[in-house]
């Protein structure tokens, strides 16, 4: 680069010179560039705003013309889904969920992934691959004897029939992905504490935890969204419509009012717009969360 | 070095020096162990068991039948239908996103102009329930209100209408669309993530030597995401061979089994026709796929890693 020899382009930024060698091409490039981009945005976004918009319309209005504005701002069909249509039941019952189950995951994942990484265990080599068994099949392996031992232990129709296994099931993805934020400190900070007469509860919950507080965010994120969406498990083991959680009250829903399309959409409005709110504010934690989720596990 | 001297120690000191230096070890880990052996271990070789027989799920008895769940497997034509559809799934539904995913993450590497946008666009599907996107897509392909149908119609392609997901040919890949359309976001943001690491010295050594922007792209660029792709890739298709919801949610397996994939035939067997014993019979074929599926990966990895 320093030299005086070096090819015209070569004194702009390193970064940008591979780029933009040849001008003409460039400018090509970059217009088809964001010809692609375009397409894509509005692919992805025009079911969004063809739903949204289609919640403050009447059903006339929507097989009129899919992509007019509503005419007016109603709100009688978002209202409707609330009370009628009860999303306030559906999302509250949600909030049950994910709060029990993102609690309960990331506690015992937060201990036993502690334990796993940097705590002396035997046949911890065992307990792992006992672990990575459970990452590795799917739901349906379990989900048949998990319902009858559910209904044998009295929790089916219950909202534990959702909460417990839905902990029990997602440990060790909490676990792999805790364990790997811990093997990533250094131990010599807890044997410093140690060395001052910390237990070893407080090396974990004064000195270790805190630091793996990047970890924990991502396992809270990752596991709300997760648990928000779950569809199967309580598909099956929750069949009363006051128990149900919102991913599958808005299918039931669906299927009440196919006809009455204005409150259809308002109802998909509601179901998708906490988790949507959440992503918006938070989308650098979710991104995080993914990536890390799908990478360090 | 500590580990060993105190280990040995341990096992000298009996039972109670063992506790006490394990103790913690072990306490920490109960928790999570008894609950996940509980409800997970225990009704995984349960499904073992109920392989073996012919329960209803009402009668307190359990018939053992031997292998007879095992024998029916291969005359069942709806299981082969439905591992068809699951193939199909597993390939479309791995290639598209993974070749959309790669185009978008590549077209944003550099961070141009509105990056936060596209990126935020890209990925908001990915936070919606399968359940969301089933009805949307359904509302999409409507026949009569639909703005696939109708965008058709407005560039004066209305010959090509139809109730997309009524027809039994196409239904299984409307349904792919969707699910690819959700999907795409999630491999767009790990290949950026991935695409970080890629050396810029690299590729501008490579342009020096006169590489063009493709042989950059295809010998310089992919060789050093092939971990990133190798892990995306096992993602999705372990994720394909089990996929039950946005299908289930969508067309419930129809039109006449067009879309039954064999999460949905096994979902049916135990809860619509309580043929438990048969269920989990199929719900090891699954388990049995996927666990090869998984440890192919991890082999895959690991030899990529050392």
């Amino acid at each position: 680069m320093a030299t005086t020899s070096a090819p015209a382009g070569a004194k702009r930024v390193p970064g940008r010179a591979a780029w933009s060698r040849p001008r003409g091409g460039a400018v090509g490039v970059g217009v088809v560039r964001y010809l692609v981009l375009i397409a894509f945005l509005v692919v992805f976004l025009l079911p969004f705003l063809w739903i949204w918009s289609s919640a403050f319309k009447t059903s006339i209005e929507i097989a009129r013309d899919p992509f007019a504005l509503p005419s007016a701002l109603r709100w009688e069909n978002l209202q409707r889904a609330w009370t009628v249509g009860r999303f306030d039941r559906y999302i509250w019952n949600s909030v049950i969920y994910c709060t029990a189950i993102v609690a309960g995951v990331v506690a015992l994942s937060c201990l036993a992934g502690y334990a796993l990484a940097l705590l002396p265990l035997p046949r911890r080599n065992a307990i792992l691959v006992l672990f990575l068994l459970g990452l590795m099949v799917p739901f349906q392996s379990v989900m048949i004897p998990l319902y009858y031992l559910l209904r044998d232990i009295h929790l089916l129709e219950t909202y534990w029939a959702f909460i417990v296994p839905g902990i029990a099931l997602r440990l060790p993805f909490g676990i792999f992905l805790m364990r790997g934020f811990f093997r990533g400190l250094p131990p010599e900070l807890a044997d410093a504490a140690r060395l001052d007469g910390a237990n070893e509860w407080a090396v974990f919950r004064q000195v270790m935890l805190p630091l793996a507080t990047p970890g924990l965010a991502t396992l809270v994120v990752f596991q709300f969204m997760f648990t928000w969406n779950q569809f199967l498990m309580p598909l099956v083991f929750v069949q009363r419509d006051e128990l149900r959680p919102v991913s599958l009250g808005t299918m039931f829903f669906f299927g009440r009012y196919t006809a009455d399309r204005g409150m259809i959409a308002a109802g998909v409005t509601i179901a998708m717009l906490p988790v949507v709110l959440l992503y918006l504010v938070l989308q650098r934690r979710f991104i995080e969360g993914i990536t890390a989720g799908a990478l360090k596990t | 070095m500590a580990d060993i001297v105190l280990g040995t120690t341990a096992r000298r000191g009996g039972a109670r020096r063992h506790w006490a230096r394990y103790r913690a070890g072990y306490l920490f880990v109960l928790p999570a162990f008894l609950l996940y052996a509980v409800f997970m271990i225990y009704p995984l070789v349960q499904s073992i068991y109920l392989s073996f027989t012919d329960w209803n799920g009402v009668e307190a008895t359990k018939n053992f039948v031997g292998l007879a769940n095992y024998r029916r497997l291969f005359g069942d034509a709806l299981l082969r239908v439905s591992l068809g559809h699951t193939l199909i799934w597993v390939v479309v539904g791995t290639i598209g996103p993974l070749v959309i995913g790669l185009l978008l993450a590549v077209l944003l590497w550099r961070r141009p102009r509105g990056f936060t946008l596209f990126r935020t666009a890209f990925f908001m599907p990915q936070v919606l329930s399968s359940v969301v996107i089933a009805i949307v897509w359904g509302w999409i392909y409507n026949p009569v209100f639909g703005i696939l149908n109708r965008g058709l119609d407005s560039v004066g392609l209305d010959g090509l209408s139809r109730g997309w997901l009524g027809d039994p040919s196409l239904a299984l890949y409307a349904v792919l669309v969707a699910a690819i359309w959700a999907e795409t976001g999630f491999v767009f943001v790990v290949f950026l993530a991935g695409l970080q690491n890629v050396s810029k010295d690299l590729l501008e050594a490579a342009t020096v030597d006169g590489a063009n922007a493709w042989q950059r792209f295809r010998n310089v660029t992919v060789p050093q995401l092939a971990n990133v792709v190798n892990v995306v890739t096992a993602l999705l298709l372990i994720g394909g061979f089990s996929v039950f919801d946005v299908v289930f949610a969508m067309t419930q397996g129809g039109p006449a089994n067009a879309t039954e994939v064999i999460a949905t035939y096994t979902y049916k067997e135990a809860f619509t026709q309580n043929r438990i014993g048969y269920a989990a019979t199929l719900s090891l074929v699954i388990t049995v796929i996927s666990l090869v599926a998984s440890v192919a990966f991890i082999r895959l990895r690991e030899r990529g890693e050392s």
